[in-house]
């Protein structure tokens, strides 16, 4: 059912900022932040989606349709789709440097606690 | 050249650049100086194609590009177009040349790095420069948001690139999370653009929005308003900007102050203006105004109260965005002429403060205001340079700052907007306040403490030639603002202000564009006396916040700014619904 992807999505997304506003532990805000990732991609893949539609794969069509009708609306947006594709990988470039950045800092000041990592303020 | 020739070389523009941030660092193997001088190559190449292309598009002339030749069919666009309107192309020519300079200064300043370091310094730079001069120069919504990534992650590595000082950890952190969200923003902007309008090509866009907007398209303005917003470090969505500038050396907080948050300036122009235009009422443009007000006021205020030389100059930088996005608010030629002008002279005397501060930083040790003194009586040329960013940024004439604030408050009277133009004044007051006593306690004052510096170094040739080309430019910009003003500033309002030319010049690969007629009287009594009114009113605020900058209330303000990451998330978040709620309580025109 397309509207409990859109429901799983906002809630997906409610969840992931919750953690992220109310949870100090650094892991635990980017993982908040995965959270409402995904959830943008779940929501985008829902809006490509149309009624009774295949993927976006025009080449050797399914056995009752042709290329033409494919064309003409029964396919998923490979737009949104891409869209996501493009998100996904700016994605983990970004986690990836969250978690350096994560690992240095508990290095540097040996705590995971957002709260005691505030010296710049004011 | 021919136009078609001229456009075509568009893509090049941003090419080299980014190849360059390839060979970067690779040349560091080579010679440990050489990847810098590739970079600071590549930039001046990337600004002559730009300087090119400038007296076509500042001629009335607007060049597009479609990648791989996908041109539109019927109106129709899947292929992502580049173009260049007098608007974009500004701020591209200004971010490849002050680019440029800003390496030079890094030869200078940070040339002690090893060479893996500056292989890698050159290669973030570069990127950060190629993903400004796309996002200025692009026509898909898109691609926008793709610039809008390239420039974030490198701007996260740039922020905790140099890790001497662990506070820069702390602010890559703030910086990566509220990017991220503001990253967010904009990704489901432009999915709902696109599954409601078909469309990512701006043109295509405003044709389509002409012929009628939904209710979701308010949620789309607001989401992606939001999402650059936090980029330019407008109120409520600043919270990363003061630690970010902070923690970085001079030449990358020149970066990101000068260029880095100018994206978002520039991204709000094209959408709201060239894009939703024919939805762009009172209540859109009201909006902006408050933000651009409250963060002209309250950037001002907070950097009156700041110790830290960096990030005084910081919460000045969310001042001057506010005071860009009140020019711009008011929808006439000579506010828009006047936001695009101090856009040009914002990265020339922030940039010019920056490598000021990250020099004292990296000659004596010092950062904050109140273990600095005397500072003009050991290095005077600094000093000089420092003074004149002063000056420029009080609008004093006739440095820079005096034209472009000239032209916003000229176009509030003109409009009529009282109440913002007595709020302009104030944080032009408090401004003037704040950098003046910075002035004063850095360099005139006598210094209060008898400890030594920590360092005790000396400028270098390229510090002092980049400082140099940086106060020269101050000053030309002021003392020719007609020069500027009909060739660049009136053409890039012309820009905005004509969406349907620059929709039709996208679409078709080029077109005209109708400059507007902007004039500043440079001797008007009004502006003359509204300039030492101000200087006169600042000299008591100065004093009253050296007196009282330890009281109780300050400390409650200094509160607001807690330094928690989860509450600039909160204000961040706060701040989105509430565009969404203000957008929608005036549906659109």
């Amino acid at each position: 059912m397309i509207v409990g992807n859109y429901l799983s999505a906002v809630s997906l997304f409610s969840i992931g900022l919750y953690s992220v506003l109310t949870r100090r532990n650094l892991l635990k805000i980017v993982m908040g932040l995965s959270l409402m990732e995904s959830s943008t991609y779940l929501f985008l893949i829902s809006l490509a989606y149309r009624a009774h539609s295949t993927a976006p794969v025009l080449l050797g069509p399914p056995g009752h349709e042709s290329t033409s009708t494919l064309v003409h609306g029964s396919v998923a947006d490979p737009v949104l789709q891409n869209f996501c594709l493009t998100a996904i990988v700016i994605g983990v470039a970004v986690t990836g440097v969250f978690l350096a950045v994560i690992v240095r800092i508990v290095q540097h000041y040996r705590t995971l606690d957002a709260d005691r990592i505030r010296e710049m303020r004011g | 050249m021919s136009r078609a020739a001229l456009s075509s070389l568009l893509p090049l523009t941003v090419a080299i650049p980014l190849v360059a941030a390839v060979l970067a660092p690779l040349a560091a193997r080579l010679w440990r100086q050489l990847p810098l001088i590739i970079g600071m190559g590549a930039l001046l190449a990337s600004g002559g194609l730009l300087t090119a292309m400038a007296p076509s598009v500042y001629g009335g002339q607007l060049l597009s590009h479609f990648m791989g030749h996908w041109l539109p069919v019927g109106g129709a666009s899947l292929g992502i177009a580049f173009a260049a309107d007098a608007w974009g192309l500004t701020f591209a020519l200004v971010t490849a040349f002050l680019g440029a300079l800003l390496i030079l200064y890094s030869l200078s300043e940070l040339s002690g790095l090893g060479s893996r370091e500056l292989g890698g310094y050159t290669c973030l730079f570069l990127l950060l420069c190629a993903a400004l001069i796309g996002s200025s120069l692009t026509a898909d919504l898109f691609n926008l948001f793709v610039w809008f990534e390239v420039a974030a992650l490198s701007s996260y590595a740039l922020t905790a690139f140099f890790l001497e000082r662990p506070l820069a950890l702390e602010a890559a952190f703030k910086v990566l999370v509220l990017t991220t969200i503001a990253g967010f923003a904009i990704f489901l902007g432009a999915a709902l653009m696109y599954a409601n309008h078909g469309a990512l090509d701006f043109g295509q866009i405003q044709n389509d929005l002409r012929a009628g907007a939904r209710p979701a398209d308010l949620a789309t303005l607001a989401l992606l308003i939001g999402g650059f917003a936090t980029k330019a470090g407008l109120v409520p969505f600043h919270g990363w900007l003061p630690d970010a500038h902070m923690a970085a050396p001079g030449p990358v907080s020149a970066l990101f102050s000068g260029l880095m948050v100018n994206l978002g300036i520039v991204a709000i122009g094209r959408i709201v203006f060239e894009t939703f235009t024919p939805h762009v009422g009172h209540d859109v443009l009201g909006l902006l105004m408050g933000m651009g007000l409250v963060s002209a006021l309250g950037g001002a205020i907070f950097a009156l109260f700041a110790d830290d030389l960096k990030r005084l100059l910081a919460y000045d930088t969310i001042s001057q965005m506010g005071v860009l996005m009140v020019g711009m608010a008011t929808g006439s030629v000579s506010g828009i002429a006047g936001a695009a002008y101090h856009l040009i002279d914002h990265a020339l005397f922030k940039a010019l403060l920056f490598l000021c501060a990250g020099a004292i930083v990296h000659m004596t040790g010092a950062t904050k205001l109140s273990e600095m003194g005397g500072l003009a009586r050991r290095y005077p040329a600094l000093a000089a340079a420092f003074t004149v960013g002063v000056l420029a940024i009080s609008g004093i004439p006739p440095l820079n700052g005096y034209v472009s604030l000239g032209l916003i408050h000229d176009s509030l009277r003109s409009t009529g907007q009282w109440i913002p133009y007595g709020v302009m004044l104030v944080a032009q007051v408090v401004t003037i306040a704040a950098l003046g006593k910075a002035a004063w306690v850095a360099l005139f004052r006598s210094r209060q403490s008898d400890e030594p510096f920590e360092r005790d170094d000396r400028l270098h040739p390229g510090m002092i030639a980049s400082l140099g080309v940086l106060s020269a430019a101050c000053v030309a910009f002021g003392v020719l603002p007609n020069v500027v003003l009909t060739g660049v500033a009136s053409r890039a309002a012309g820009a905005l202000l004509h969406p349907v030319a620059y929709a039709h010049g996208v679409l078709a690969s080029g077109g005209p564009i109708t400059g507007s007629l902007v004039s500043f009287d440079y001797v008007s009594p009004l502006g003359l006396v509204t300039v030492l009114a101000t200087i006169v009113l600042a000299v008591p605020v100065a004093w009253a916040a050296m007196r009282w900058g330890q009281s109780r209330p300050v400390e409650a303000l200094h509160r607001v700014q807690s330094g928690s990451v989860n509450d600039y998330a909160a204000y961040a978040v706060a701040g989105l619904l509430a565009l969404g709620l203000i957008l929608s309580r005036g549906a659109l025109a």
